[in-house]
C-alpha cells in the first residue's frame, strides 16, 4: 500500500524552498508484504489442515507464533543493539532505529497478547492465566509502552536518546527470560515443538504454511522498519528547522 | 473437533486491525509533519 502524500516534502535547509518529491514513508516492499500475508492466511484457512484435538482455532498458531518471534527476536534485540551503539557513537541515526523498532515490536506484541487470549479460550477454557511466559511477555509489552512514552516527555533530543537507549538495552534483556520461561517454570503456555527434534513434528502442509509466515511476517516487519525509518527522519529534519539548528 | 472456527477469524481480523491501525497512524503522523514543514518553508524570514 505505497503511500503518497499531497503536501511537498520538506527541505533541510534552504529558506522558502521545498523540493518537488511528495512524502512517502511506505513503499512497494509494504504491497509485497500484505499480499503475501493475505496469501499465508488464504492458504492456512482453507489449504491446511486443522489440527486434530484443537480445531480451526489451532490456524492462530500461524499469526501468534510468527509476530512473536519477529517481534522478540528481531525487533527487540534491534532496539538494544541501536540504543547501545548510539550511546557508543552518538550518531542520531541509530536512535532513530532503536525507536523505530522498539515501536514496532510493541505493534507486533500486541498482535501476540491479542491473539494468544483468543487461541487459548477455546483450548484452555480461560482468556488468560498469570504464568510466567504470559505474564514476563505482557510486562515488556508495558516497558515497550513505557519507552514510547519516555520518548515523549523529554524535549531535548541527546537526553531522550540517553534515556531511551538505557531503557530500551533493559527491555531487551527480558528476551531470553520470556524464551527460557516456558523450560525454567511451570506453565500453561507449551513449550517449542518446531526444530525440537524431541517433539511431535509438525505435518509438511503446516510447516509450509508457518515457514510462509515467518517469510511474510519478515517482509512486514522490514517494510514498517523502512516506513517508520523515514518517518523519524522526516520529523528530526522539521523539528530541526524549527530550533533553528538546519 | 471442536467448532471455533471463529475464534481464529477474531485472531486474525484483530490482528489486522492492530497492523492496519499502526500503518494509519505512521502516515497520519508523516502528514502532520510534512505540514510543519511547509509551514516552515512558507513563513516570512526576517
Amino acid at each position: 500500500m505505497p503511500e503518497s502524500f499531497a503536501q511537498p516534502m520538506p527541505t533541510m535547509g534552504g529558506a522558502g524552498r521545498t523540493a518537488d518529491k511528495p512524502v512517502t514513508v511506505f513503499d512497494w516492499l509494504l504491497a509485497v508484504a500484505v499480499v503475501a500475508l493475505a496469501a499465508v492466511i488464504a492458504r492456512a484457512i482453507w489449504f491446511t489442515p486443522p489440527e486434530a484435538l484443537q480445531g480451526e482455532a489451532q490456524k492462530i498458531f500461524y499469526i501468534h507464533v510468527p509476530a512473536a518471534v519477529v517481534g522478540l527476536y528481531l525487533a527487540c534485540p534491534l532496539v538494544a543493539i541501536g540504543g547501545a551503539m548510539y550511546l557508543w557513537l552518538r550518531d542520531e541515526r541509530l536512535d532513530r532505529l532503536a525507536e523505530s523498532s522498539a515501536e514496532i515490536a510493541l505493534v507486533f506484541l500486541s498482535i501476540v497478547l491479542v491473539t494468544g487470549p483468543l487461541w487459548g479460550k477455546p483450548i484452555w477454557g480461560t482468556w488468560w492465566t498469570w504464568d510466567a511466559r504470559l505474564t514476563s511477555t505482557l510486562f515488556l509489552w508495558f516497558i515497550l509502552l513505557g519507552y514510547t512514552v519516555l520518548r515523549g516527555a523529554i524535549e531535548d533530543r541527546q537526553q531522550r536518546a540517553r534515556y531511551s537507549a538505557v531503557l530500551g538495552i533493559l527491555a531487551a534483556l527480558l528476551v531470553p527470560f520470556i524464551h527460557l520461561s516456558v523450560r525454567l517454570f511451570r506453565t500453561m503456555h507449551p513449550q517449542p515443538i518446531v526444530l525440537t527434534p524431541d517433539k511431535p513434528k509438525l505435518s509438511a502442509e503446516m510447516g509450509l504454511t508457518l515457514s510462509l509466515a515467518f517469510v511474510a511476517f519478515s517482509l512486514l516487519f522490514v517494510a514498517m522498519l523502512r516506513g517508520r525509518l523515514k518517518y523519524a527522519a522526516l520529523r528530526d529534519q522539521v523539528e530541526a528547522r524549527e530550533s533553528g539548528d538546519a | 473437533m471442536p467448532d471455533n472456527a471463529s475464534y481464529m477469524f477474531a485472531a486474525y481480523i484483530a490482528s489486522a486491525v492492530v497492523v492496519g491501525g499502526w500503518l494509519l497512524s505512521l502516515v497520519s503522523r508523516a502528514r502532520a509533519m510534512a505540514r510543519r514543514g511547509s509551514a516552515i518553508d512558507a513563513a516570512p524570514r526576517s
